[in-house]
């Protein structure tokens, strides 16, 4: 569970530098850790071993170089199918959030053993119907299997396991108490610079992680899908959009109608440069309490993304260097858009609106966030807004569907 | 409280998030650093500058503190707080959450094996002035080249509208087609009930009118979305022009998507640019611009100063020498030139006049640098042949 875990790494993943936390990177593979390696092939099969692989989870986490992660033995069974596990493994406390075609459920485990009774997740729960209704078949699979990748980096919410019944598809996720960005940042109307320097700063690691060391371009970057953890660190989740692009561009226009770059509205093909965009639109959304293009019709937030430079208001007063990255990562075009110039991810770390920013301190979780959430117990989960119980009629997942559309599901 | 830093105190030698770092000799126990956070957030919303923006008409307690072994039962989530005015905010601003958009994803025809060709319906020189007209100012089609524009208004369908009444599009229903009006006049109504509802009241209000030239439903290009509005007939005999979302993105995507290759494997062909990687190369090829040159033009003239580098999408072009009366070298499509440009700022050795009408891809220095860095540290990768001196007639002697 991410609050035990975060505690413990507080304790003994911090000290000293990044490169005293990890193992020595050329060294060989130990053979307790080619053991772990073979292990790791084989899949928990049974509901018990599916237990037991989740309840091992929570010892499991603390930040590795990015250059790690993948490597990692210890991530590398994260984010497998379990064949044996099924939804009745887990007991339903509380929906956390919904989604079009998803809710998202705090969970424990079903009879747990005793020493796991404490231990919480965040089961993501998404209807086939819906999914095939909605045409995000390729999305879904995209989703899990690039959750399945970036495992174990600090800011991203891990992607413990997968499964599927007939109807349904199942991600398991750490569970962070803090709950959304977008829900302090409704509270309290607008961040002062610091509290939003802290998460821009978290972000710009997310996406230099994302794009530089994965390929993958997240498309939908904004407060409500940040979460906080206990410790009031970012957790970035929702990847129904992320995609691995390699050198390529994409077509499919998605994202969050106030955060879509102009190249995805036009149509023209994007990459990893609309992520950069967005965090322009999020940090001046984190500093005047609202996106800078807006509007109830979206065709008329749509014409002013592609022509309107981007305003500041009087009041509050925003910095001339946190003007000046909003107006970098705003820009229309591309090739001069801050994140997608020559340096990429380093270039945007060395501008001035960052200005002192250790970034090994921020990856190595050294500053403290912000905002500690009220975080009372592991399984907490005031942070949380309350949602609307799950409509009772549902339409039926039926045989033709499956005969049709189960092949594309069965990687989770 | 301590160590907070505002705009206006950063830039200090402090830490840039309030010097709260947790490293070094503060390292922490496992419930110190909970306990003394906590502390230091109520003491924070006591005393620090950050009042003013964390300040929740309705609660006077703290902010984000003090629910550690309180009594938190009275405490909703962070959201369930109610504002009580939006001073300094926008007015209607929706402060809920926005939920995600997303089309169906489609992949380029030339990436799969299916081969789509988009539909061609004939139309009236007329009829396509008219079109070009209604169409080519709407943000959707403005920045569209002319191979896109002529598909565009080849795949417009005609539906006839015959009678007086007719609902187009209804409001809450999915939407998958864009009008433009080609005769006749449509009435737009709007139910604040978000959906059109049975009753003779059920359209809701009349917004506005329609009239030839005009059109509606541009968002079901982008997505399938709720219609926001019902359109009707307001005459017998109308005529529309349809558009639909997939016919529409394919356009543009395959057509950019195909562009995009093209430019890559000519980028792949320019020894200059042979130490570029994959994606320095699709980096470039994403930055490159168009541009269409009528024959007998001068596109770079020998002497001046060289700034851009360029390939020839289409047409031909040749290379003339001064003293020399006939051309040195001919170009035709995959060639390029001038890109010796990026490297140095020695003058152009030579001028290329289009031969018949061209394109050209072209990116200046100033683009490549900035896309990928100062030019001579990729040169220095590996050592640029100097074979191709003596191929490209435009490199100083």
């Amino acid at each position: 569970m991410a609050a035990t875990a975060l505690l413990q790494t507080t304790t003994t993943g911090r000290v000293g530098g990044p490169s005293s936390t990890t193992p020595s990177q050329n060294a060989p593979p130990t053979a307790e850790q080619k053991d772990k390696d073979n292990m790791a092939a084989a899949q928990p099969q049974t509901a018990e071993e599916g237990k037991q692989f989740v309840a091992r989870y929570s010892d499991q986490q603390h930040p590795l170089p990015p250059s790690e992660i993948q490597q990692d033995p210890r991530n590398k069974d994260l984010g497998r199918t379990s064949r044996g596990l099924s939804v009745r493994d887990f007991e339903l406390v509380r929906t956390l959030g919904t989604g079009t075609f998803a809710r998202v459920w705090l969970v424990r485990l079903a009879n747990p053993a005793e020493e796991d009774q404490e231990k919480v997740y965040a089961l993501k729960v998404l209807r086939k119907v819906e999914v095939i209704k909605l045409k995000q078949v390729d999305h879904v699979n995209h989703e899990r299997s690039v959750l399945a990748d970036v495992a174990g980096h600090p800011f991203i919410t891990t992607l413990i396991t997968s499964f599927s019944d007939h109807d349904s598809l199942y991600m398991l996720l750490d569970y962070c108490p803090g709950g959304e960005v977008f829900s302090y940042l409704r509270k309290a109307k607008r961040f002062d610079e610091h509290t939003a320097r802290f998460y821009a700063a978290e972000i710009v690691l997310i996406l230099e992680f994302l794009h530089e060391s994965e390929g993958v371009a997240y498309r939908d970057l904004k407060p409500e899908n940040l979460l906080l953890d206990a410790e009031g660190h970012i957790k970035l989740v929702d990847f129904g959009f992320a995609k691995r692009l390699g050198n390529r561009e994409t077509y499919t226009l998605c994202g969050t109608p106030e955060y879509l770059a102009p190249e995805v509205i036009q149509s023209m093909g994007h990459t990893t440069a609309v992520d950069w965009w967005a965090l322009g639109i999020l940090i001046y959304e984190f500093l005047t309490g609202y996106p800078p293009f807006w509007n109830s019709n979206p065709i008329e937030i749509y014409k002013q993304i592609v022509s309107k430079p981007v305003l500041f208001p009087t009041e509050p007063a925003i910095s001339p260097e946190a003007k000046d990255i909003i107006r970098q990562f705003c820009t229309v075009d591309r090739s001069h858009r801050l994140g997608n110039i020559s340096g990429r991810a380093e270039r945007v770390k060395s501008h001035p609106f960052f200005r002192g920013v250790y970034w090994d301190d921020v990856y190595y979780r050294k500053y403290r966030g912000p905002i500690i959430p009220p975080v009372r117990y592991p399984g907490d989960a005031q942070c949380f807004d309350q949602y609307p119980d799950e409509k009772a009629e549902r339409e039926p997942y039926d045989d033709a569907m499956k005969k049709q559309w189960d092949d594309h599901f069965k990687d989770f | 409280m301590s160590g907070n830093t505002f705009p206006g105190r950063r830039g200090t030698n402090s830490n840039p998030f309030s010097g709260s770092t947790l490293s070094g000799e503060s390292e922490q126990t496992s419930l110190g650093p909970i306990s003394k956070v906590m502390e230091e957030e109520e003491n924070d919303t006591v005393t620090s500058p950050a009042t003013a923006s964390f300040n929740f008409a309705g609660k006077g307690s703290s902010t984000f503190g003090s629910p550690f072994g309180g009594d938190a039962s009275g405490q909703g989530p962070p959201s369930s707080f109610k504002q009580s005015s939006t001073d300094g905010f926008p007015a209607h601003y929706g402060m809920g959450r926005r939920t995600s958009v997303s089309a169906e994803s489609l992949n380029p025809t030339a990436s799969s094996n299916d081969n789509w060709t988009p539909p061609f319906h004939r139309k009236t020189p007329d009829q396509i002035t008219r079109l070009k007209k209604s169409i080519f100012n709407n943000f959707l089609f403005s920045h569209l080249d002319d191979e896109q524009s002529s598909q565009i208004l080849g795949a417009l369908v005609e539906k006839p509208i015959p009678a007086k009444g007719i609902k187009v599009i209804t409001q809450g229903d999915q939407g998958d087609f864009f009008y433009v009006v080609e005769k006749g006049i449509f009435e737009i109504y709007v139910n604040p009930a978000g959906s059109l509802q049975p009753g003779p009241d059920g359209l809701g209000k009349k917004v506005a009118t329609i009239e030839p030239g005009g059109s509606f439903g541009e968002l079901a290009l982008m997505y399938n979305a709720p219609r926001a509005a019902t359109v009707m007939s307001a005459e017998p005999g109308c005529l529309l022009w349809a558009l639909d979302r997939i016919t529409f993105r394919r356009i543009l995507m395959d057509s950019t998507f195909q562009r995009r290759r093209l430019y890559e494997s000519f980028l792949e062909e320019v020894p200059l640019l042979s130490t570029l990687t994959k994606y320095e190369r699709s980096k470039i090829a994403d930055a490159l611009e168009t541009q269409k040159y009528p024959a007998g033009t001068t596109i770079i003239q020998e002497g001046d100063v060289g700034e851009a580098f360029y390939l020839l999408e289409s047409g031909e072009a040749e290379v003339y020498k001064k003293g020399t009366p006939n051309p040195v070298k001919h170009y035709t499509k995959g060639d390029y030139f001038g890109e010796l440009a990026l490297l140095n700022d020695a003058p152009r050795a030579a001028s290329v006049v289009s031969k018949t009408e061209v394109k050209v891809a072209t990116l200046g220095k100033d683009g490549f640098q900035r896309l990928l860095g100062p030019v001579e540290s990729i040169m220095r990768r590996t050592k640029y042949e100097p074979g191709v001196e003596v191929i490209d007639p435009l490199h100083k002697k």
